[in-house]
């Protein structure tokens, strides 16, 4: 099986897809498309095979965010540039479960790592922030992400991967 | 087999300063019968030309993604077939993604700023995997 990766588009066919989770269905299926190409609010990637190339085995979608300096006590603030710290949203990442075990969401993960290592070297990007199910958390914690504390307990974690250790990841 | 080009044993031709690089790259059996092969349909007698053609493509191909153009094969009745490589699209304009606003809980943005301000863990062996593929 050979697999692109490669922005949404419109005619890709995303109806069957199933990663067994109803809202990343439906994002895809729904909103992905019309997000990226009307609103604006999310790229999506989709991962297909070279055999099959409309159908979809897997997808990510990125935006990039910021984390408010102005928002921190001052303790907080030492070491910090006095500017918005910019920052890359792994707003999904999924796979196909007929496509599960198969190295996908691996392949996905380093995608979104390498297009976030591109933004940072065009406009500056800080590290890639993920809202994970906490079910998931361990496969995230292997690829170095980081829990990022918390108010209250339940819901989605969000999670922290500092793109200077991507970088040295990639040069290693 | 090891492309190999030799230009850097060229004695330097007078009024030209500039160092030739040279290249080497280990291919796989099926990567070297490729080459073979396309160095012979092409008519290239050198490493050196097949490197400087291929180059000239990608380059090519680099600056057309860069500029936003799709690149695209034409068959004789009309059918199109779109040139998509994950290495091009990261060249391409559309790479600037939207900007979202996260809603931010005090506790979240500090235990943010605490590893923003930090040194960088070292990267896990699984990510080390995940970057080579």
């Amino acid at each position: 099986m050979a697999v692109f990766i490669r922005r949404l588009e419109e005619l890709d066919q995303v109806e069957l897809f199933d990663c067994a989770d109803e809202p990343l269905n439906n994002y895809l299926r729904k909103h992905a498309w019309s997000n990226q190409q009307k609103s604006s609010i999310g790229v999506s990637y989709v991962a297909t095979d070279e055999a099959s190339p409309r159908t979809v085995l897997g997808y990510f979608t990125l935006a990039t965010a910021s984390m408010p300096r102005d928002a921190l006590p001052r303790g907080f603030v030492r070491g910090l540039p006095p500017y918005q710290v910019p920052l890359i949203l792994l707003a999904r990442l999924a796979v196909d479960r007929r496509f599960s075990g198969k190295g996908l969401g691996r392949a996905l993960l380093s995608e979104a790592s390498k297009i976030s290592l591109t933004v940072a070297d065009f406009v500056g990007c800080r590290g890639i922030v993920a809202d994970v199910y906490r079910e998931r958390m361990e496969w995230y914690f292997r690829y170095g992400f980081r829990a990022i504390e918390k108010d209250a307990a339940g819901g989605p974690q969000r999670m922290f991967l500092d793109i200077r250790t991507v970088r040295m990841a990639l040069r290693s | 087999m090891a492309l190999n080009t030799r230009q850097a044993r060229r004695p330097p031709q007078p009024g030209r300063g500039m160092r030739k690089s040279k290249f080497q790259a280990d291919l796989a059996p099926a990567e070297d019968r490729m080459v073979r092969g396309l160095k012979q349909e092409l008519e290239l007698n050198s490493n050196t030309d097949f490197l400087s053609d291929a180059l000239a493509l990608l380059h090519w191909a680099v600056m057309e993604r860069r500029r936003g153009n799709r690149i695209f094969s034409e068959s004789g009745t009309g059918e199109r077939k779109e040139l998509v490589l994950p290495r091009l699209e990261r060249v391409a304009p559309e790479l600037a993604l939207p900007h979202v606003e996260i809603a931010w809980s005090q506790r979240e943005l500090e235990s943010l700023a605490a590893m923003i301000s930090g040194e960088p863990e070292k990267p896990t062996e699984a990510l080390i995997r995940a970057m080579r593929s």
